[in-house]
């Protein structure tokens, strides 16, 4: 009775329309045709063609690079952050973290153009600029999974730490760090995914010489669409697909997203 | 400390296992694109996408309209030069100086029209050229040497030019009765009705604007607010019948039939009707400049202040300044060609064709677009932003 | 004990080291440009648009601050309609995600233990995909039926890059609910649709309403649906932003609209924590 019959219908349509779109995707990255219209037979070439597309591939390397520093970055600043907002409960800092997360990304993205230029003049938009676009928003992100980490744990054994003489450092490194362990990875493997996957911010934070993967896509959607869009989507897929398993093992309540 | 090594033990072995499959994934990951690069070295097993680069590094960067160099030009430039020819378009001139002001930078030649050269030079942004290292000068015609954007030729190198007018499918516009050498096509509610908003008109606020300023019979460039307003409601009574604002795509959609009528630049307009022969269409695709008058864009070659290498821009010029290089700008993409050495090299239909070489009493109807001063330029955005929202 | 350690000279120092780093960052690359887009909001755009510099005064006649983009801004209704057309756009994507992430949600709170986790990750996976994916997957879709270009074609690809984030709080929500409390409701006689509306969903609202703002708040700002799904007429705030931007290069203006959004998204995240408190206090 409480899961009726009208519940699995309805929930299951939901599921299917989420991923019929992203399956047509997939499987017209192997249609030999230049056009997404109707199946012709398999093919690989559009694999082969994207790994000779020195652009695209230059973009690849460029949003991994930029993933990998975004992320190391995040990690850090934002394990501070969420500690920080776990043990001093201070109203600022919770709230300065938050924000750049809650806010619609056009405003961020937006904002840090107008500084860099004001500040640093025309020619500054660079890999640099990306890379700290990236963190700002990311920092949130692994802050809140460390905090909610640190709520669940048990007060008592950092008191014991602290009895037993240790130093706010050795507690740090032998007691805490082990323990948010899973939360701190689960939140460098989100932030990493963000940052891969982020669009709208680097639109406006990237010069012209820092094509990322999802920038090179939307240049390729606008102008001249082929098959190698859905190449590359399949590939992208397969791989944020895998760190997001993989996050989900290390620590699964981390993904229930905030709740309120 | 009892506690630590606890933690230790039940921690580690599941960290461990997820770092290695985190591992596992990016070298995999790292594997594929480094297989990739390999594959570009050598040369590819017979797709001619793109040349490999026997020079590693060695690029010229250019930013270019769309459509506005043919695939053949690009390879034989690069076999010219040993060096890569990497390429970013744009489909506007305010979008290209836009995207500088933005933070773009890095570019060696930018290719932009005479009113976009002005802003430009004001701006500071473009390299003098030294006169010295170029060769083939001489080739131009004299009209289009020491244009009023740049008198001395001291910052550009004029590249091709094209009008902008109306393209359309022959066979639709015939059978519905649509004059095809007039802006009204676009602005007028009983031409348009039948059109079954099968209609695009140019995403460019100085075209469209330009347009129905032309139609109204004032000057492409005027500044009075009054008239601007004028062509402001113009278009705003139009835009209900067209399907969308196109600066890009419009060609393919014209080839493929889904567009009847489309406000372009010339040489996408040849471009269309050349595909449209090649894939055989049951119908072909005109092209008419019309009898109010019609924007001329000369586009030029300049050096932006930011360009690594200046040395391989000269080298594009002097390469494009040839003769036969520069024909096939007009055989193959349909501009008009500002190079009198290349005139021999043309197709005699090419040559004929009006709307890519007007007639010198027609070239008298073309206007260029001026930049506007700061004011009547944030008027003008205004009024654009109003005929995108309302 | 927190507070006790903080007092000490070597934990303020730590509160200090820990804090400090995150908040220095946010201040500079967070905080600094919001104060400078405010500051952008009232100055003139440069001489060839983009902005004047900031330190430093522009030849010419327009040195200086101004209020000349908010005066466009409040005298001519077609922005405030902008804004209202994104705001409709926004509600609408937020109902229709309402309605279909319940049953999904629904369905996982109420299956057993060992499934849930694969039923979440199976909600989760299409969100592995880029963002800009998801969309061109519909152009594949719409394209052949004539719906591209459309109102409705930016609906659904609102809906579809969404509605995750609007299943997953509704589902953390309604996994906590007691199932008791359902069955003293049909023991006393109610029917599954009074059980649903009468116990479920009022317990769930908080859920709701972080879901909604989930939804809500970023579809406001979206360009880049609009720009790809839409027609000529689908223009929402974010594109107008972005016009601005790197299209008719008024970065004064922009940054005013920019202004504008932020506090429309603050009123929105305001009212949505009081009725989510209210929702709690109701349930």
């Amino acid at each position: 009775m409480r899961r009726s019959p009208l519940l699995w219908i309805s929930a299951l349509a939901v599921y299917a329309f989420l991923y019929v779109p992203l399956a047509v995707v997939v499987v017209f990255s192997f249609n030999d045709s230049k056009l997404n219209a109707e199946w012709v037979g398999f093919t690989l070439d559009w694999y082969r063609k994207l790994f000779q597309n020195e652009e695209m591939l230059n973009a690849a390397v460029n949003s991994v690079f930029i993933a990998l520093v975004a992320a190391a970055l995040a990690t850090v600043l934002g394990t501070m952050a969420g500690i920080a907002i776990h043990r001093y409960r201070s109203k600022f800092l919770p709230a300065l973290t938050l924000t750049p997360i809650a806010m619609p990304e056009i405003l961020l993205g937006v904002s840090l153009l107008i500084f860099f230029i004001a500040v640093f003049g025309e020619e500054s938009l660079s890999l640099a600029t990306v890379i700290i676009a990236h963190t700002t928003f990311c920092i949130g992100f692994v802050a809140i999974i460390v905090r909610s980490r640190l709520s669940g744990m048990d007060e008592s054994i950092f008191e014991a730490a602290r009895d037993l003489g240790a130093t706010p450092w050795q507690t740090f490194r032998l007691v805490t760090l082990p323990l948010i362990a899973p939360g701190v990875l689960a939140g460098a493997l989100m932030a990493f995914t963000l940052s891969i996957d982020d669009f709208v911010i680097t639109f406006f934070t990237a010069g012209a010489g820092v094509p990322t993967l999802p920038l090179t896509i939307y240049t390729m959607i606008k102008v001249a669409v082929t098959p190698e869009v859905n190449a590359v989507s399949t590939l992208l897929m397969l791989l944020t697909l895998t760190l997001i398993v993989i996050a989900g093992k290390v620590a699964p309540d981390a993904l229930r997203g905030p709740s309120s | 400390m009892t506690q630590s090594v606890f933690m230790r033990r039940t921690v580690e072995p599941g960290r461990r296992k997820v770092l290695a499959a985190l591992a596992a994934t990016l070298a995999a990951f790292g594997v594929a694109m480094t297989a990739g690069c390999g594959k570009t070295g050598s040369d590819s097993e017979g797709d001619g996408d793109k040349p490999a680069a026997s020079s590693g590094g060695n690029e010229l960067r250019l930013y270019n309209w769309n459509n506005y160099l043919a695939e053949e030009t690009t390879k034989s430039f690069e076999a010219f030069c040993k060096c890569r020819l990497v390429q970013d378009y744009y489909s506007d001139n305010e979008e290209m100086l836009a995207k500088l002001a933005a933070g773009a930078t890095g570019y060696d030649i930018l290719v932009p029209t005479g009113n976009a050269v002005q802003t430009l030079i004001s701006q500071g942004a473009l390299r003098e050229l030294d006169k010295a290292r170029i060769k083939g000068f001489a080739n131009l015609k004299s009209e289009f040497v020491g244009q009023w954007f740049d008198p001395d030729n001291q910052y550009s190198v004029p590249y091709a030019y094209s009008v902008t007018l109306l393209g359309y499918n022959a066979e639709k516009v015939q059978e519905l009765g649509i004059p095809t050498d007039t802006w009204a096509a676009i602005f007028e509610p009983r031409y348009l009705e039948k059109l079954h908003g099968k209609v695009t008109v140019l995403d460019s606020q100085r075209e469209l604007f330009a347009a129905a300023l032309i139609y109204l019979g004032y000057s492409a460039n005027e500044a009075d607010e009054a008239k601007l307003k004028e062509a402001r409601e113009l278009i705003l009574r139009a835009k209900p019948y067209w399907a969308a604002f196109n600066a890009s795509s419009y060609i393919k959609e014209l080839t493929i039939g889904n567009i009847w009528l489309a406000h372009g630049y010339s040489n996408d307009m040849f471009q269309a009707a050349a595909d449209a022969r090649n894939a055989k269409r049951p119908f072909a695709i005109g092209y008419a400049t019309p009898k109010e008058g019609a924007v001329l864009a000369i586009d030029n070659m300049v050096l932006h202040r930011t360009g690594p290498r200046p040395d391989l821009a000269y080298l594009f010029i002097n390469f494009m300044l040839d003769g036969e290089n520069a024909a096939q700008l007009s055989n193959m993409i349909g501009s008009g060609n500002p190079n009198a050495a290349a005139m021999q090299f043309i197709e005699p239909q090419v040559k004929e064709n009006p709307a890519v070489f007007p007639s010198p009493e027609r070239m008298q109807k073309l206007q260029q677009l001026r930049d506007l001063p700061k004011k009547e330029r944030r008027l003008l955005n205004r009024f654009w932003t109003e005929v995108k929202v309302r | 004990m927190a507070e006790t350690s903080s007092r000490t000279r070597s934990g303020r120092l730590t509160r200090w080291l820990v804090s400090g780093p995150p908040f220095v960052f946010l201040a500079v690359f967070f905080l600094l440009p919001a104060l400078i887009m405010v500051v952008a909001s009232v100055r003139y755009p440069g001489e060839f648009g983009a902005l004047a510099p900031i330190f430093g005064d522009v030849p010419g006649e327009d040195r200086g601050l101004t209020l000349e983009n908010y005066a466009v801004f409040f005298g001519d209704w077609i922005y405030a309609q902008i804004f209202v057309k994104s705001f409709g756009v926004a509600a609408l994507t937020t109902l229709i995600c309402l309605v279909m992430a319940y049953p999904v949600a629904l369905l996982i709170a109420r299956s057993p233990q060992q499934y849930r986790n694969v039923m979440v990750l199976l909600v989760i996976l299409p969100f592995a995909s880029n963002f800009l994916v998801r969309v061109y997957a519909w152009m594949i879709i719409l394209g052949p039926l004539d719906l591209l270009f459309s109102r409705f074609a930016v609906i659904v690809g609102m809906v579809y890059v969404h509605l995750p984030f609007m299943i997953l709080p509704l589902y953390t929500n309604l996994e906590k609910h007691d199932p008791a409390l359902l069955d003293a409701a049909q023991d006393l006689g109610a029917n599954a649709w009074r059980r649903f509306w009468r116990v479920t969903f009022p317990l769930s609202l908080p859920g709701i309403f972080s879901g909604s703002a989930l939804v809500f708040i970023p579809v406001l700002g979206m360009f880049a649906i609009p720009e790809i799904l839409g027609g000529k007429d689908d223009w929402l705030v974010g594109n107008l932003i972005k016009e601005s931007f790197l299209g008719t290069r008024d970065w004064p203006f922009g940054s005013m609209l920019s202004l504008m959004l932020t506090i429309a998204v603050l009123a929105i995240a305001g009212v949505a924590a009081w009725l989510a408190r209210r929702g709690a206090a109701h349930a």
